[in-house]
């Protein structure tokens, strides 16, 4: 994506996007309703056309090939988009249809995939009585049939159980592995975690920032804590000490025996610390790790957590 | 209810209606009004498109219709037509009705009226998507359909010959000779074996009409669909 914009009037609803996104990876586009995840899809998608910029997909560009990127893509759209057509059966055979598998192929693959999203036992319901939950599941169902090179799915499990969540993100994670793209549109922070291999973060429009779900908890200085409880009071040289440490980003004594830091490379550091209180004869009664989240992690580089973005937006 | 204002224009205002009727190019109007009645039942069937592509509107199905990998003109080709094939499943059983009524019938003549009666369908489908991507506002569409409705069969051989329509004004009559509901009604009852009474000498003029009408509005909604249909602003 280069310079990707789109303007509804003077409203930027995508704003200067420019993102790759590589081959064979999970991107979780993270933000709140109304940050322009649905809208870079849909100009992806050819759907809609961009006001300025273009993006490049697979090697067509959206604005002067359509015709064949839509070739490339499937997509799960954020609301079911149930034909006129009657049952999920026939919802995902005419999508099978239309992308082009042929009548001997298409039958095995309805069933298998219907079964796959556990709709196969109600593929003559009609749509209109399903509830959200199944109708995302034929949703997952028509990107799952058609194997797509580039696969787009927005919001796939809002509205679902947490089951019925595992099942699709293994699904999706099956699709990857099968050699697809991914792009995953969403507002779920633990959805983006699990499956994104790099998350782009999207707010009013623009990219903040995108990495792979670590790094990002990484940029946060001082996003780790550790809080260590002591069976005697803290000798002030080992505070000291500890504040001397570069990757101690700050220390608070909460009581006389209990301390809490703000650490930066995690990894690296803990180590070391606990050496420290080794070496000092300083006995510990417990340790308790927390890392920063991706709401951390939104809340860094927007300074509102992912709700008060989203009451913000509304 | 279409099926029931049908019949009872038949039974009740046509058969009446040509008691009082006694014009010397047509010879039996009840006849004559038979076919046209049929052709503006068509007509309205094949209207009812336009309303559908409200509800997708409705239902965000556009976006994944536009999604699908095939092309724009694929897209409104397929729209139109298959709007054309459905309003010609809802009217076929009223035409086997007219063609009851109506009586004889010349084999080829009659094939040839029917594929311009398709023709006409499928262009009437496509007209409808048209207007409706255009207009983009049901309730505008709905009355902008309605005053359609009103001039284009007003002003059509559908209810009355040509020249009856030429001696009350000569413009009704210039807008009736080239109104594809003339062209479809007359062609209807050509293929009906009813000859004496089409409008125009020749019918392929107003198979060419069609064909044209067909084509038109098939391009014309291409480029519509893809201007106009992206962006919201549906209402």
């Amino acid at each position: 994506m280069q310079n990707l914009t789109k303007k509804f009037g003077n409203i930027a609803a995508v704003d200067h996007l420019d993102l790759d996104v590589e081959e064979g990876e999970i991107l979780g586009l993270l933000g709140p309703n109304g940050a322009g995840k649905t809208t870079v899809i849909l100009m992806l998608a050819t759907v809609i056309k961009p006001t300025e910029g273009t993006a490049t997909v697979g090697n067509y560009d959206i604005r002067k090939q359509p015709d064949k990127v839509r070739g490339l893509l499937g997509i799960g759209f954020q609301e079911p988009k149930m034909l006129w057509v009657a049952t999920p059966w026939d919802v995902v055979n005419w999508h099978a249809k239309v992308c082009g598998l042929s009548t001997s192929d298409r039958k095995q693959r309805v069933k298998d995939v219907l079964s796959a999203v556990e709709m196969w036992d109600a593929r003559h319901k009609g749509v209109h009585n399903l509830s959200g939950g199944m109708r995302k599941r034929v949703e997952m169902a028509k990107v799952l049939i058609q194997r797509p090179k580039i696969a787009i799915v927005d919001e796939p499990t809002a509205q679902i159980d947490i089951v019925g969540k595992h099942r699709i993100w293994n699904m999706l994670l099956e699709l990857r592995d099968e050699g697809s793209t991914i792009i995953l549109a969403t507002n779920e922070l633990y959805e983006a975690d699990q499956l994104s291999d790099r998350v782009g973060i999207l707010h009013k429009g623009k990219l903040l920032v995108c990495d792979t779900p670590k790094k990002l908890k990484d940029s946060i200085v001082g996003g780790d804590l550790m809080d260590i409880q002591l069976e005697k009071d803290a000798p002030p040289k080992l505070i000291e000490e500890l504040k001397g440490m570069k990757e101690v980003v700050d220390l608070m004594q909460v009581k006389p025996t209990s301390i809490r830091l703000y650490l930066n490379k995690v990894e690296e550091i803990v180590p070391k610390i606990m050496t420290l209180f080794s070496n000092r004869e300083v006995p510990i009664t417990s340790v308790r790790m927390s890392e920063p989240s991706l709401d951390d992690v939104f809340a860094h580089y927007t300074g509102l957590t992912i709700e008060e973005a989203q009451k913000d937006k509304e | 209810m279409r099926a029931i204002w049908f019949v009872s224009q038949i039974a009740f205002f046509g058969l009446i209606a040509s008691r009082m009727i006694n014009v010397t190019a047509v010879a039996d109007y009840f006849r004559y009004y038979v076919g046209g009645l049929s052709v503006m039942t068509l007509y309205s069937a094949a209207i009812f498109i336009g309303f559908d592509i409200y509800e997708e509107a409705e239902h965000g199905v556009f976006e994944y219709l536009l999604s699908l990998p095939v092309s724009r003109q694929q897209l409104v080709l397929g729209r139109s037509i298959g709007g054309g094939i459905r309003s010609f499943i809802y009217v076929g059983p009223l035409i086997a009705i007219s063609l009851y009524v109506m009586g004889g019938l010349n084999p080829i003549a009659f094939l040839i009226s029917l594929f311009a009666l398709f023709l006409f369908s499928f262009g009437v489908s496509g007209m409808s998507i048209t207007i409706a991507v255009m207009i983009k506002s049901s309730d505008r569409f709905d009355i902008f359909m309605g005053v359609l409705d009103a001039l284009i069969v007003r002003l059509s051989t559908a209810m009355y010959p040509l020249a009856v329509v030429q001696a009350a004004n000569p413009a009704y009559g210039g807008i009736a000779a080239f109104n594809p509901v003339s062209f479809a009604a007359d062609l209807f009852r050509w293929g009906t074996g009813i000859p004496t009474i089409i409008t125009l000498d020749n019918p392929l003029w107003p198979v060419l009409g069609i064909v044209a009408f067909f084509g038109f509005f098939t391009l014309f909604g291409v480029v519509i669909y893809g201007k106009r249909i992206e962006g919201g602003s549906w209402r």
